[in-house]
């Protein structure tokens, strides 16, 4: 998810009032540990995730890494 | 895990040992290979499975004397395979020359064979490729010997003839016109390395080991009709061969009988045996030699022999394509890895542990027990999937909390019935998944077993922990036997009433000292509570239950019942000891849906008839495959058994509710309580919930409570996304590993879902 390929976003943070911003964010899960491009409010730091990344890329990732 | 035992456990499995036809056949020929080939019309394909074992195959292909054809398993259904004919199909239209081949350095040694018979010729050719200078000596004028009887219309005298050029094209030394005497044999020992006899006549009376037909202990060999005293053709080769074999272990000095048990004539420990078989007669040959149409036809009509029992019987294993054999590997490679990924877990996770295939097999072998095994040692060494049993053990954790758990003696209201209600002689004790998906019959059930058994009947609900056993938690299963062994002593040592086949299982596995009868037995013995005794109501095909696969008293009950009922049976093929899993054993249903699904079907698509069915997840999972399912509680309890045959299984949400509703009615109807808590967990919001998004909830495992959960905190705390296009907002929240997702419009006072999704990698929020 690079900047070019940036897709539509009309999501804010409803608590903040804020436009959402691609930043790198940790994410975790058993032995795995990364870095991924996410939607997060700049305020709250609340990360924007969505079904297909949950349901498709995250699923995946995580299937492997229970396999490990 | 043991893996030693693992793998001996595999090398009992008989799925790749030879079928007799091969394990008949003195140089073991790959018949299998040979027909499945031929059947294929690949007729060269077919002559190199032959010649890789035949030695001179076009000679000995045409005179072979098969007694692999006695013991063909195709003879009792039409007649034995006609291998010979086919064999000589696939030299007519499957011959090619040999390729050259470079041959080997000959600097092994010295070796010198006597009679240019078959055994002889087997012996000098075998002995030349593996790297022996070696000098043949025939007292005529020609090589071959007896094959030279044999020449004519199946044989000709021009093929005879090239065939043997291949002794002189591997520049084998032949010395014709040479007769070996006493003397010369002599001679020929102390000059060679080792010495073949083949002669067939031989003046003295020699003493030829069975095995290595080697003489004693010196460099003499003796094969053919000579050592086999019988004029088999095949039998003359393979002792060529064999010979060859010892006295090349002879001149390298190495042990000359090790590991030589399968030589020659053995019996297979194959058993094969086909269910439903046709009966079909040999092809008949319009000419002298099958055609290539004839051929393959005959070809068709080998049984291939293999045993498939289990794997034929099983969704899973046929599913996988997998032998017990491989499948037993397969895991032991899966135990060994350190690093790396272990792509045998979904296949272990996708066994039903039902022990199909221990009553299938020949050996008693039981994937149940290893995979039983395997699953702990994988919980033991951290390497189970989470996501696999996660939802069935917070399941098990549910049914197991106050929302459902509970124990009581028999009410004192029910004294006008028995005085003596102070002594518990029985526990009802239901399982969790009748309750979550029959809460009304349970309550029924508990109403007539008070009525009708005398000594006080308790109830006592929760789960017996069979997902922690099929999930490998032996950690969670001690717990909970533990907690249930304390009850029982604390009530006074009661026999227990069991409406749960899952549960008799566990009970009999890890509870042997506690008494059980299941309810079924009670139901036979004292009578339907209603008068339902209308005969012919129709035909049910009895769907037995996995978990009790050899408790006959269970199996006996139900049919009385459902005959009390007005009912005939039908019995299954697959029935009693020999039944199939429905496809939720094994938390299958939570760990593969597909491989649930096949289970599912594999069992539909074997009946006709409406089922019956003695536990709650058969009956949900076969409705929810379109197949009509009646509960034996249907037919005692149910109304209307025409609607009750399709009734869906209720959601995953519906499940948890209807064992904390039943709890709650058990209390208030029976003991006259009130529940001391919120067990319902409302949390008064006003949800729509479209189609669409129930299935979703259900393919993803995620609870109505869950969702409210998440709701509940982003309308308290804010937190969550809002698009100002569709109105639609976002809300997360992290419960117990798992973040939950909901999409959402607030629409007045409703809120309307639109998705639910969840992940289990954290995201950190800083």
């Amino acid at each position: 998810m690079d900047a070019e390929n940036k897709q539509y976003m009309p999501w804010i943070c409803d608590k903040c009032k804020k436009e959402l911003i691609l930043r790198k964010v940790k994410a975790r899960y058993l032995e795995g540990n990364f870095e991924v491009e996410l939607m997060k409010c700049p305020v709250c730091s609340m990360v924007f995730i969505e079904e297909d990344l949950a349901m498709g890329k995250m699923l995946e990732v995580e299937k492997g890494l229970e396999d490990k | 895990m043991d893996l030693d035992k693992l793998l001996e456990t595999s090398d009992r499995c008989i799925y790749d040992e030879p079928p007799s036809c091969t394990s008949n056949c003195p140089v073991h020929m790959d018949v299998i290979a040979f027909v499945t080939e031929m059947e294929k019309g690949e007729f060269g394909k077919a002559y190199a499975v032959m010649e890789k074992r035949i030695p001179f195959a076009r000679i000995i292909g045409s005179i072979c004397d098969h007694p692999c054809k006695k013991a063909c398993v195709r003879a009792d259904s039409g007649g034995a395979i006609e291998i010979s004919e086919l064999e000589k199909a696939a030299l007519i239209f499957g011959y090619s020359p040999p390729k050259r081949t470079m041959s080997a350095a000959k600097n092994k040694g010295r070796a010198a064979v006597v009679g240019g018979g078959i055994s002889g010729l087997t012996a000098a050719f075998d002995l030349d490729k593996k790297g022996y200078r070696v000098t043949l000596y025939e007292k005529s004028g020609r090589l071959g010997g007896r094959i030279w009887d044999c020449a004519g219309e199946d044989l000709k005298k021009e093929i005879i003839e090239e065939e043997l050029q291949i002794i002189a094209k591997q520049g084998i030394n032949t010395e014709l016109n040479t007769y070996v005497d006493k003397k010369g044999l002599e001679e020929l020992i102390k000059e060679y390395d080792a010495v073949y006899l083949g002669t067939g006549i031989w003046d003295e009376e020699l003493k030829v080991h069975p095995d290595t037909f080697q003489v004693g202990e010196t460099p003499l060999f003796v094969g053919g009709s000579l050592a086999n005293k019988n004029d088999s053709v095949i039998f003359s080769a393979s002792s060529g061969r064999r010979a060859a074999i010892s006295m090349d272990r002879y001149i390298k000095k190495i042990s000359i009988t090790a590991s030589r048990e399968r030589e020659g004539f053995f019996e297979t420990p194959l058993k094969y045996v086909e269910e439903d078989v046709q009966p079909a007669a040999p092809v008949k040959k319009e000419l002298a030699a099958y055609s290539e149409d004839e051929a393959i036809r005959e070809a068709g009509r080998c049984f291939k022999c293999r045993c498939r029992k289990c794997i034929e019987s099983c969704s899973h294993l046929s599913g996988f394509d997998i032998s017990p054999k491989s499948y037993m590997r397969q895991i032991n490679q899966s135990e060994r890895i350190i690093l790396g990924t272990h792509y045998a877990n979904k296949m272990i996770n996708s066994c039903t542990m039902c022990g199909l295939c221990k009553v299938e097999c020949f050996k008693g072998i039981s994937m149940k027990g290893v995979i039983q095994e395997t699953r702990e040692s994988m919980v033991a060494r951290g390497k189970m999937p989470v996501s696999a049993h996660d939802f069935a053990l917070r399941d098990m954790q549910f049914s197991n909390s106050m929302r459902f758990w509970m124990v009581r003696k028999q009410p004192e209201s029910f004294q006008e019935l028995y005085k003596d209600t102070e002594k518990t002689k029985y526990l009802f004790y239901p399982g969790c998944q009748l309750p979550a998906s029959y809460p009304e019959y349970v309550m029924e059930a508990y109403k007539y077993l008070v009525s009708n058994m005398k000594g006080g009947v308790g109830i006592f609900l929760g789960c017996c922990g069979a997902p922690a056993d099929w999930a490998g938690r032996q950690d969670l299963m001690k717990e909970n036997i533990e907690k249930i062994k304390g009850i029982w002593e604390n009530i006074g040592k009661p026999t227990f009433i069991m409406a749960c086949s899952g549960c008799c299982s566990v009970f009999e596995k890890y509870l042997p000292e506690i008494d059980f009868v299941s309810v079924w037995e009670i139901f036979a013995q004292k009578g339907l509570p209603r008068n339902n005794k209308i005969s012919d109501k129709g035909v049910l095909s009895v769907h037995d239950a996995c978990t009790t696969r050899y408790n006959g008293k269970i199996h006996d009950s139900i049919r009385e019942i459902a005959a009390l009922s007005g009912y005939s049976i039908h019995e299954l093929k697959y029935s009693k000891e020999r039944t199939k899993c429905c496809g939720y054993g094994g938390l299958v249903y939570f760990a593969n849906r597909e491989q649930s699904a096949a289970f599912i079907s594999d069992r539909i698509r074997e009946c006709d008839n409406d089922l019956l069915v003695y536990c709650a997840m058969c009956k949900d999972l076969f409705v929810s495959g379109g197949k009509r399912t009646l509960h034996i509680l249907d037919l005692i309890f149910g109304n209307d058994t025409e609607s009750i045959a399709l009734r869906k299984m209720p959601t995953l949400s519906d499940r948890h509710k209807n064992r904390v509703l039943l709890k709650i009615r058990l209390l208030r109807e029976i003991w006259g309580e009130e529940p001391d808590m919120n067990l319902e967990k409302q949390t008064g919001l006003n949800l729509i919930i479209p189609e669409n998004v129930r299935l979703l909830m259900e393919d993803r495992y995620i609870l109505l409570e869950d969702m409210e959960r998440v709701i509940d905190n982003s309308q308290k705390s804010g937190e969550r996304f809002f698009n100002p296009e569709d109105r639609n907002f976002l809300a997360r929240l992290r419960l117990d590993n798992i973040t939950y997702w909901v999409r959402y419009e607030e629409k007045d006072d409703k809120i309307l879902i639109n998705s639910i999704y969840s992940h289990r990698m954290e995201i950190v929020e800083e």
